[in-house]
């Protein structure tokens, strides 16, 4: 205990590893939630061309969007919808933009999705249904959206046998009609914040951990720790027990943060909106709160399972540089080959460590393994911590080995 | 007590570094002399157990050190050549680190540092961070690492660099002190500091030992050897071409000269009393 305590510290006292911290917490809780709740995301804009042209006032822009939100019901139902619909159509008739200009791109997603034989095509702005179309044609909503599902899983290939029945199975768990309220919250949460979290860790874990073990040899530090008692097996297990640490803590900071501007900025409103009103044709029933859950233990698993490859790949090489190069790769490098691959390799490159998506809960991709159809979520949360712990027995094996190289 | 080792070969390719030595080493000083990539190195951290001999073996009380492990770690203590530290750690919590990593118990490991830190004068800058050091306090911080444990086996990779005259002469008197009833062995190109304190000298070239034994048994050896030749300032530098010029003194406009030979340099040189750097200049002179 007393030498994680040491080795934790002596992680912590680097000025690279402060510096490192400090730069992650401002990009992800300063610059991508406090500064975009309250000016580069929601506050109100008069300069279309660029988000620095918004005014900062996204807080109390986002009390009226909620409250717009909150007045057309606790439910989406088709004459929610209507409403909608007719009071975009009044502002836009009285030029006010900015007040409806939220639930706009929520309500067109809908219209583009369910309605699309209510498209004008002579329209000047033929896309923009919500200007011009009539409301009480805005009908059976949940019937199409029924349809809808059916036919995008025919098209991408999944519209029968068991992956079908599997996938319908969960769309019909999904509770109708929807809790509504303000959706672009929690779309910028889960979409945006949350979605990039896993891939901003990967460099800052990458540059933390790298030199992890290479760096005894860069240091010249390994001689004296060969020669210790408590030697090279016990200390590689401190230095992975403190590997994990610091991926916690760098992961509950950045979490801890996130989740305080998110109180701050949304509340707690929409909690229980099923995922659904954000991604009309997603299958998983659940709310927005437990894609929330799912998002941040996905970056958490990925990151611990990401410092575990990274430990491996740190033991390997005696260079710290090469060791942040191999580390920056094995995060970078699949996501960059994963668009010339095809499908089904770019999936298993999914399976990596912070390389995949926590948002394939809104999809209905599929692993298909030995008989068996799995909703990718599934795998992309546990097989990444997986080959992390995979990892760590091999990085002791091989750091302890070198001892004598 | 004794550290032992058997025919210890050391190659790295087709390069021998260290070529079959063999010695039995019992309580005392010992001093490794030799110039660079002489195999001093090399045959300390096999003595270490930190690198793998190609051939031979190393023994501690008659056991096979390999097979000991932790145990004889237990009772080894290194500081091996440019000592590395972490910078951000401060002095006190560096020999902490080292202290866990050797099994100290707990409730003794800060009574031990502050011992060590008053040893090697740097109780006052315990607090401070090593990246401050300067090179010869870093060296005093590694040389209180390597005593932590109180090994009976001190091994001392070149130990006096960086460090001042003074700082010199106060570790000189601390290991001879030190020694007692326990193994140590120091390397240096510092003829002075192995020649002030060493019990038994041995000097290494080529990866073999080329000569062994006590410093005066040793300086006997070069006697004879040794000559002092006062020459015009003029000549002094052709006499430096063509012999082993151990010392360079200008006296008015004539300049003597401390010459290494085995023959009398010239019919005006007269023998001198050998010193250990004229033994080491003897069998290095031209390396050096």
């Amino acid at each position: 205990m007393e030498l994680f305590r040491l080795e934790h510290k002596k992680l912590w006292r680097k000025t690279s590893v402060r510096i490192s911290v400090l730069l992650c917490f401002a990009y992800v809780v300063i610059f991508g939630g406090v500064l975009s709740y309250q000016w580069f995301e929601f506050g109100s804009s008069h300069d279309v061309t660029s988000a620095f042209g918004n005014n900062f006032d996204g807080y109390a822009m986002i009390r009226s969007y909620q409250a717009r939100a909150d007045s057309y019901g606790a439910y989406l139902t088709d004459g929610a919808l209507q409403r909608m619909v007719r009071d975009i159509q009044q502002d836009n008739d009285r030029g006010i933009y900015w007040q409806n200009a939220d639930s706009r791109s929520t309500v067109s997603g809908y219209l583009s999705q369910l309605y699309p034989e209510l498209e004008d095509a002579d329209n000047a702005y033929p896309t923009l249904m919500e200007y011009y179309v009539d409301s009480a044609r805005l009908t059976d909503f949940y019937g199409r959206r029924q349809a809808a599902l059916e036919q995008f899983l025919h098209l991408q290939g999944q519209g029968t046998g068991e992956e079908r029945a599997m996938l319908l199975a969960m769309n019909g768990k999904v509770d109708e009609p929807f809790r509504y309220g303000w959706v672009r919250g929690w779309q910028f949460v889960l979409g945006n914040s949350l979605a990039d979290l896993g891939v901003i860790m990967a460099l800052f874990l990458a540059v933390v951990l790298a030199p992890t073990f290479s760096g005894e040899w860069h240091s010249n530090t390994a001689p004296l720790l060969l020669t210790t008692d408590g030697g090279w097996r016990r200390l590689a297990r401190v230095k992975v027990l403190s590997g994990l640490a610091f991926a916690i803590e760098l992961f509950a900071l950045l979490a801890a943060g996130g989740v305080a501007a998110q109180l701050v900025y949304l509340g707690t409103a929409g909690w229980d909106m099923p995922i659904q009103t954000m991604k009309l044709l997603a299958v998983a029933p659940m709310n927005m709160l437990q894609a929330e859950i799912y998002e941040y233990a996905f970056a958490l698993l990925g990151a611990i399972g990401f410092t575990g490859v990274v430990m491996l790949l740190s033991a390997l090489v005696k260079s710290n540089v090469l060791a942040l190069l191999l580390s920056l790769a094995a995060a970078y490098g699949p996501m960059m080959i994963a668009q010339y691959l095809p499908y089904g390799l770019q999936s298993a490159l999914g399976l990596l460590p912070l390389v995949g998506s926590g948002t394939d809960i809104f999809r209905t991709n599929t692993f298909h393994i030995f008989g068996k159809y799995i909703w990718s979520p599934y795998l992309l949360i546990t097989v990444p911590v997986l080959i992390g712990l995979i990892c760590i027995p091999f990085a002791v094996m091989k750091w302890s080995r070198r001892q004598r190289a | 007590m004794d550290l032992s080792f058997d025919r210890l070969t050391k190659h790295y390719g087709g390069k021998i570094a260290v070529d079959r030595v063999s010695a039995t080493l019992t309580p005392g000083v010992y001093g490794l002399l030799g110039a660079n990539g002489a195999g001093k190195t090399t045959l300390m951290r096999m003595l270490c157990g930190i690198l793998e001999p190609t051939s031979g073996e190393v023994f501690w009380d008659g056991k096979e050190v390999t097979g000991l492990g932790a145990a004889y770690r237990n009772v080894l203590g290194y500081l091996p050549q440019d000592f590395g530290c972490y910078p951000h750690y401060t002095a006190a919590e560096f020999l902490s680190y080292i202290a866990v990593l050797k099994g100290l118990p707990r409730d003794t490991v800060q009574r031990r540092i502050r011992e060590l830190l008053d040893t090697v004068g740097l109780r006052g800058a315990a607090g401070k961070k090593l990246r401050t050091f300067s090179g010869g306090m870093k060296q005093r911080v590694g040389i209180a690492q390597a005593l932590l444990n109180d090994p009976q086996v001190l091994i001392l990779d070149e130990p006096t660099s960086g460090l001042d005259p003074k700082e010199r002469v106060h570790l000189r008197n601390l290991l001879a002190d030190y020694a007692g009833d326990r193994i140590v062995i120091l390397s240096t190109h510092i003829v002075s500091d192995v020649e002030a304190i060493a019990d038994e000298v041995l000097m290494m070239k080529a990866g073999s030992f080329i000569l062994r034994g006590a410093v005066p048994e040793l300086v006997r050896q070069a006697e004879g050897k040794v000559w002092e030749l006062t020459v015009p300032a003029a000549r002094a530098r052709a006499w430096q071409a063509r012999a082993t010029v151990a010392n360079f003194r200008h006296e008015g406009d004539r300049v003597v000269l401390r010459i290494i030979s085995d023959e009398r340099p010239g019919s005006q040189a007269v023998p001198c009393r050998p010193t250990m750097e004229d033994l080491y200049l003897y069998h290095f002179g031209e390396e050096a």
